[in-house]
C-alpha cells in the first residue's frame, strides 16, 4: 500500500508540489494517473436491475484538469463515486498511479481514500459539530491513530490554517459550518480535500449549490491549484459554462462516454 | 483521535443523549439506594441477631431440657482447643409462657418466651445488657429492684402490710399475753426485665408529623403475673414478680416476645431444678465457629443437644434477606435493561440523524471499524457520564433518606418508615463500595451492548447512500 501511495513522483509522472506541468513533447508517452477500463455498475432492487454504466473508458493524466458533464441519469456521479472507491463496480478495472485498486481489500481501499484522494461534493458536506478547522484537520485525525496524531498535530493545524487562509477563510476558523456562507462552506470542503496532499482531486458538482460568484471563485481556486501545483483534478458538473476552464471535457450518456474535447487554450 | 472528538461532541450537541443520561443515571442511583438500604437493614438485622443470639447454642432438643450445664461447661472447658477459642458460657432456661398485668385496673394477657438467665454470665456472653434501660444495670446487670420500684411496690402493696395502728389499740393489762403472732413477711416478689413492647403502647395518634409515641402501661416496680408449665407433667405453675427494667433491642420480635427472670427461680418455679434448655457461647474470634462447633458436637456427642452456630439457627431468615435481595437486584437491573432499550431507539435515531456524517467519514478514509467505535465510545461515555451521576445521585440519597423519608411522610401525610416494625429510630444504610462498582459496570456494559447494534448498523451503511441521504 505504502509504495502506492509513496511512490516517487519520477516513476508515476506525478509532479511534485510546487512544480507546474508542461506539455510533453517529446516522444515518450505520459502514464495516465488513472486509468478506467470497461467500467459497468447496475444498481439492484430485488429482481430489477438499472443498468447505470455500461463499459465506460476513461484516462487522466498527471496534472490534468479534466470535467466529466451529463444530463441528469447518465452515470457521472456513479462513475466518479466508483473511481473514488466509494462504490463497488460490477465489472471492469480502476487502475490508480499503474495499479488496479478496484479489487482490494477495504482497509486499502479506506487508505487510498484517505491519503491519495481527495474528495469535494455538492452539498460540502462538513459535519455539522465540528468547526473549520476541525473539519480541515479530520482526513488527518482519521489517517493517523491517537498516538501519530499527538505527534504530528502542530504541523497539521499549521497546515490547516495556511489552507484555510489560502481559500481566503483564515478569518473563519473556529466557525461552525452552519456559521458559514454556501461558498465559505464549499471552500473549507476544498480545504479539507487538500489536507492530506491528495494525488487525485474528485468533485462531484462543486458549483452546483452556489451562486455564479462564489461558484467562479471556487473553480478558479481549482484551477489556480491545478495550474500552481498540478494536482490532477476530475470535475463532474453539468454546468458548462465552468467545462470552459478545464484541460478536457468527457461527456457522459446513458453510461457511455460519447465524446471528448480538449481545451488547449484553457 | 477523530472518534473521541465526535463522541464528546455529540454528547455536547445531542439533547436526545441527556434522556439516555438521565435514564442510565435513575437506574444506578435507584440501584445504590435500594441495595445501601436492603444491606443496611441486613447488617442491623445481623447484627442485632447475632447479638442477641451469641455466636453459638447449644441447645436442648425440647423444653425439658437437659441436666447439669455446669458440668458440662466444664467438660466443655477441659478441650483445650474449645478453652482457647471460648470467651464466656451462659446456661439459659427459656420456656413459653402468659403474662397478665393491670393496666387502669384492666387485665391485659400477652403470651410471651420466658428466659430465665444468670445475668451475669448471659451479660458476659453479649446482647443482654445493653439493651437494658437503665444505665446502673447496664453496667452491673441484676434482677433487683431500684429504691423507685421498690417504693412503688411497696405502695401497691400497702394492704398486705401489717397496719401500725393495730399496735396503738389499748391492751387489758390483766388478760394474759396474746400469742405471738406466727412470723410473716410480705412476699417479696422477685424482679424480671421485660421487652420494651410487651411494657408499652404505641399511641400513633399523639405525636406530631407522624411520629409514634410510647405509652407506659408498666412502671417498674409494678406486678405481672406469670403463668407457664412445670417440668414433665406439664402441670401450670404460677407466680408474681415486679418490672426490674426494660429490653429494647429494637428488634420488634424480641421486644414484644422476651421476659428474663432469674434462672434459679425459673428452675425452682418448673420443678426442674439444674436443667437448662440451652448454653449460649461467646467466641474469642467468630472465624473460628466452624471449629468450634464441629469440636464441640464430639464433645458433646452422646447428650441430647444440637450445636448450632447463630446463622445456622437463623438459617431461614437470612436466606430470605439474601433471596429477597437477589430477586430485588434482578428487577432492578431490569430498570436499567430498560433504560437499555431506551438507549437503543434513541442511538437508532442519532445513526438515522447521523447518516450523512457516517458517509462524510467513510469517504475521507474512516474504516468500518472506526465508525463502529465513534457509536460504541458514544454508548460508553453515555454510560459513564450516567453511572457517575447516578451514582452521585444514589450516594447522596442514601445519605440524605432520612430526611428524604420525613420531607415525603410529611408531604403526603403517610409514614413511609413505621419505625415500630424495626424499632430502628432510622433508615438503617450500609454502602457497599463494592456493590457500587458492580452496578457501575453492569450499568456502562448495558448501555456498550445495547449501543452495538446501532454502532453495527452505522458502520455497515454504504457510503454512497449516506452521502445522498436527506
Amino acid at each position: 500500500m505504502n509504495d502506492l501511495v509513496d511512490v516517487p513522483a519520477a516513476t508515476t509522472g506525478q509532479p511534485l508540489v510546487g512544480e507546474s506541468v508542461q506539455p510533453d513533447t517529446t516522444s515518450v508517452p505520459i502514464k495516465p494517473v488513472l486509468r478506467v477500463n470497461g467500467l459497468k455498475k447496475a444498481y439492484r432492487k430485488h429482481t430489477l436491475s438499472v443498468p447505470v454504466l455500461h463499459g465506460v473508458n476513461l484516462n487522466v493524466d498527471p496534472g490534468e484538469f479534466v470535467s466529466i458533464v451529463g444530463q441528469s441519469g447518465s452515470g457521472k456521479s456513479t462513475l466518479l463515486h466508483l473511481i473514488g472507491l466509494l462504490d463497488a463496480n460490477d465489472s471492469g478495472s480502476i487502475e490508480f498511479e499503474g495499479r488496479r485498486i478496484d479489487n482490494l481489500p477495504t482497509s486499502q481501499r479506506d487508505k487510498i481514500r484517505n491519503e491519495a484522494f481527495g474528495f469535494v461534493f455538492q452539498f460540502y458536506h462538513l459535519l455539522p459539530e465540528l468547526t473549520a478547522l476541525e473539519n480541515v484537520l479530520l482526513p488527518l485525525m482519521i489517517g493517523k491513530g491517537p498516538f501519530g496524531w499527538l505527534v504530528s498535530r502542530g504541523r497539521a493545524v499549521t497546515r490547516a490554517k495556511e489552507l484555510l487562509e489560502r481559500v481566503g477563510l483564515g478569518h473563519r476558523i473556529d466557525h461552525k459550518p452552519r456559521e458559514l456562507s454556501g461558498g465559505e462552506m464549499q471552500r473549507t470542503a476544498l480545504a479539507r480535500a487538500l489536507i492530506t496532499k491528495p494525488r487525485l482531486l474528485l468533485a462531484d458538482e462543486p458549483t452546483g449549490n452556489l451562486d455564479d460568484e462564489s461558484g467562479a471563485d471556487v473553480i478558479r481556486l481549482l484551477r489556480t491549484l491545478n495550474r500552481e501545483e498540478g494536482l490532477t483534478i476530475l470535475m463532474v458538473t453539468h454546468n458548462l459554462e465552468i467545462t470552459k476552464d478545464t484541460d478536457r471535457l468527457v461527456r457522459l450518456s446513458k453510461g457511455l462516454v460519447v465524446d471528448e474535447e480538449l481545451h488547449p487554450a484553457a | 483521535m477523530y472518534k473521541v472528538l465526535l463522541c464528546l461532541r455529540y454528547l455536547q450537541t445531542r439533547w436526545l443523549a441527556m434522556i439516555c443520561i438521565v435514564s442510565v443515571m435513575l437506574g444506578v442511583a435507584t440501584l445504590i439506594v435500594v441495595n445501601s438500604v436492603m444491606n443496611g437493614f441486613s447488617t442491623k438485622l445481623r447484627d442485632r441477631l447475632h447479638g442477641l443470639l451469641s455466636d453459638i447454642v447449644i441447645e436442648a432438643y425440647d423444653y425439658d431440657g437437659f441436666l447439669d450445664p455446669k458440668a458440662k461447661m466444664a467438660r466443655i472447658m477441659a478441650d483445650p482447643y474449645l478453652a482457647k477459642n471460648i470467651e464466656s458460657m451462659a446456661p439459659t432456661l427459656e420456656i413459653f409462657a402468659m403474662l397478665q398485668y393491670a393496666y387502669h385496673d384492666v387485665p391485659f394477657t400477652r403470651s410471651i418466651r420466658l428466659i430465665g438467665i444468670d445475668p451475669k454470665s448471659r451479660a458476659e456472653v453479649g446482647g443482654f445488657s445493653e439493651f437494658l434501660t437503665q444505665p446502673d444495670r447496664k453496667a452491673k446487670p441484676s434482677f433487683d429492684l431500684s429504691p423507685d420500684a421498690k417504693a412503688r411496690q411497696a405502695k401497691n402493696h400497702v394492704m398486705d402490710r401489717k397496719p401500725t395502728y393495730f399496735q396503738e389499740l389499748p391492751t387489758d393489762p390483766a388478760a394474759p399475753p396474746p400469742p405471738e403472732p406466727p412470723p410473716s413477711k410480705p412476699h417479696e416478689p422477685h424482679g424480671l426485665i421485660i421487652g420494651h413492647a410487651i411494657a408499652h403502647f404505641r399511641d400513633r395518634t399523639a405525636g406530631s408529623e407522624g411520629q409514634v409515641k410510647d405509652i407506659r402501661a408498666l412502671e417498674p416496680g409494678d406486678d405481672v403475673i406469670i403463668t407457664t408449665v412445670s417440668g414433665q407433667k406439664l402441670s401450670p405453675v404460677v407466680d408474681r414478680f415486679a418490672v426490674a427494667d426494660y429490653f429494647r433491642s429494637e428488634m420488634s420480635e424480641y421486644d414484644s416476645m422476651y421476659v428474663f427472670v432469674p434462672i434459679d427461680h425459673l428452675q425452682k418455679l418448673r420443678t426442674m431444678e439444674d436443667r437448662v434448655t440451652s448454653i449460649l457461647v461467646r467466641l474469642k474470634n467468630f472465624d473460628e465457629a466452624p471449629g468450634v462447633v464441629a469440636r464441640l458436637k464430639t464433645v458433646l456427642k452422646n447428650e441430647p443437644v444440637e450445636v448450632q452456630t447463630w446463622e445456622q439457627k437463623q438459617g431461614a431468615l437470612l436466606a430470605a434477606i439474601r433471596v429477597e435481595k437477589g430477586i430485588l437486584n434482578i428487577l432492578l437491573f431490569m430498570i436499567i435493561g430498560v433504560a437499555g432499550f431506551g438507549i437503543l431507539a434513541i442511538f437508532t435515531m442519532i445513526v438515522a440523524e447521523k447518516t450523512r456524517d457516517i458517509g462524510i467519514l467513510k469517504a475521507l478514509g474512516a474504516s468500518r471499524f472506526g465508525v463502529m467505535q465513534i457509536f460504541l465510545g458514544y454508548g460508553l461515555l453515555l454510560g459513564l457520564v450516567g453511572c457517575l451521576l447516578g451514582t452521585a445521585m444514589g450516594l447522596a440519597i442514601t445519605h440524605n433518606i432520612n430526611e428524604i423519608e420525613s420531607f415525603i411522610g410529611g408531604l403526603t401525610g403517610q409514614e413511609l418508615f413505621p419505625r415500630d416494625i424495626y424499632y430502628f429510630d432510622k433508615i438503617p444504610t450500609d454502602v457497599h463500595p463494592m456493590g457500587v462498582l458492580f452496578v457501575n459496570i453492569g450499568a456502562v456494559l448495558i448501555a456498550v451492548a445495547f449501543s452495538l447494534l446501532p454502532a453495527f448498523r452505522a458502520a455497515s451503511l454504504n457510503p454512497v447512500r449516506a452521502l445522498r441521504y436527506e
